[in-house]
């Protein structure tokens, strides 16, 4: 009995490990001033989402 | 004058408040060759087996223990120390060589108290899962602080190891480590032990997350893995030690 609850412990804990690890954090846990910054700031995405505007020239 | 014109007449802002943390973006990897939260949590799932198999070895072959947790150790501190880089070669060997040592020091456990092997593999795997859960879900939040009580808190437990370590050639020791020793002070002070390794296992779990987060390269996904398999080795060797105490009563 006692093999069985533990060892179904280990198998249920394990299954949980590999399906929840693979799943991002919730916002609640990224989104904080008080994050552990061990890597420098977070690098800026290459592409900027906006909307282009034409730039005319006063002067002439 | 018009945005281009001040632009071309004064060039883009040197203040360094403004361009630090951009010169990192220069460099930045491709997305295949950042580490992820699949890879990551696919290595640890095989430094697991890797173990499981060193632990049937060891099971079989108990002389194996002094070696092992040597090669062990040396492995564990080639791959903080020396090359992080090369943690996809080390870490594998590290995982074989606990998994050997723990298979060794399990059985002499479960000699004495039967059943004790299993007791402790599933506390151990169900307060990983737990604590994943609590991690991702924001309940429990790693901050500079909690960083440094268990930093703090592994100190200690390092210098009382070191103590007991030095003792042990004069034939002494602490009593309060032995796992035959059930009185309530040591059956606490694993308890308190237990908790730290278990808090240890939190911030693994946000070093990984971070390192995603920021992109590093991809060989970090073998040293996260690692990072956890040496917390959750370190917490099944606390916990069979608390559950021998309890046993001892």
């Amino acid at each position: 009995m006692n093999s069985i609850i533990f060892g179904g412990l280990a198998v249920l804990s394990l299954f949980v490990f590999f399906n929840l690890g693979k799943v991002k954090a919730s916002k609640k846990q990224t989104d904080r001033d008080n994050r552990i910054n061990r890597f420098g700031k977070k690098k800026p995405d290459n592409i900027i989402e906006g909307e282009s505007e034409e730039v005319i020239d006063e002067d002439k | 004058m018009s945005k281009h014109s001040a632009l071309n007449t004064f060039g883009r802002s040197a203040n360094p408040a403004f361009t630090r943390g951009f010169e990192a973006n220069t460099q930045s990897l491709p997305l295949s060759e950042q580490m992820t939260l699949d890879g990551a949590v696919n290595k640890t799932g095989i430094l697991l087996s890797l173990c499981f198999t060193g632990a049937i070895i060891g099971w079989n072959i108990p002389s194996l223990i002094i070696p092992a947790a040597i090669t062990g150790f040396i492995l564990a501190m080639v791959t903080i120390f020396r090359s992080k880089e090369k943690a996809g070669s080390t870490a594998p060997l590290y995982a074989l060589a606990q998994g050997i040592a723990l298979g060794g020091i399990t059985l002499t456990y479960e000699n004495q108290f039967d059943g004790i092997a299993i007791q402790a593999i599933g506390l151990t795997f169900g307060i990983l899962a737990s604590l994943l859960i609590c991690y991702k879900s924001g309940l429990i939040k790693p901050t500079e602080n909690l960083k440094l009580m268990v930093g703090a808190g592994i100190g200690g437990i390092f210098i009382l190891y070191m103590v007991s370590f030095v003792m042990s050639f004069f034939g002494a020791g602490i009593s309060l480590l032995s796992p035959t020793n059930g009185s309530l002070m040591s059956i606490g002070l694993s308890i308190g032990i237990v908790c730290i390794a278990s808090l240890s296992l939190v911030l693994d779990f946000d070093y990984i997350e971070e390192g995603v987060e920021k992109g590093l390269p991809k060989y970090m996904e073998w040293y996260g893995a690692f990072s956890l398999m040496v917390t959750l080795v370190w917490l099944y060797l606390e916990i069979l030690r608390l559950l021998s105490k309890i046993r001892s009563r």
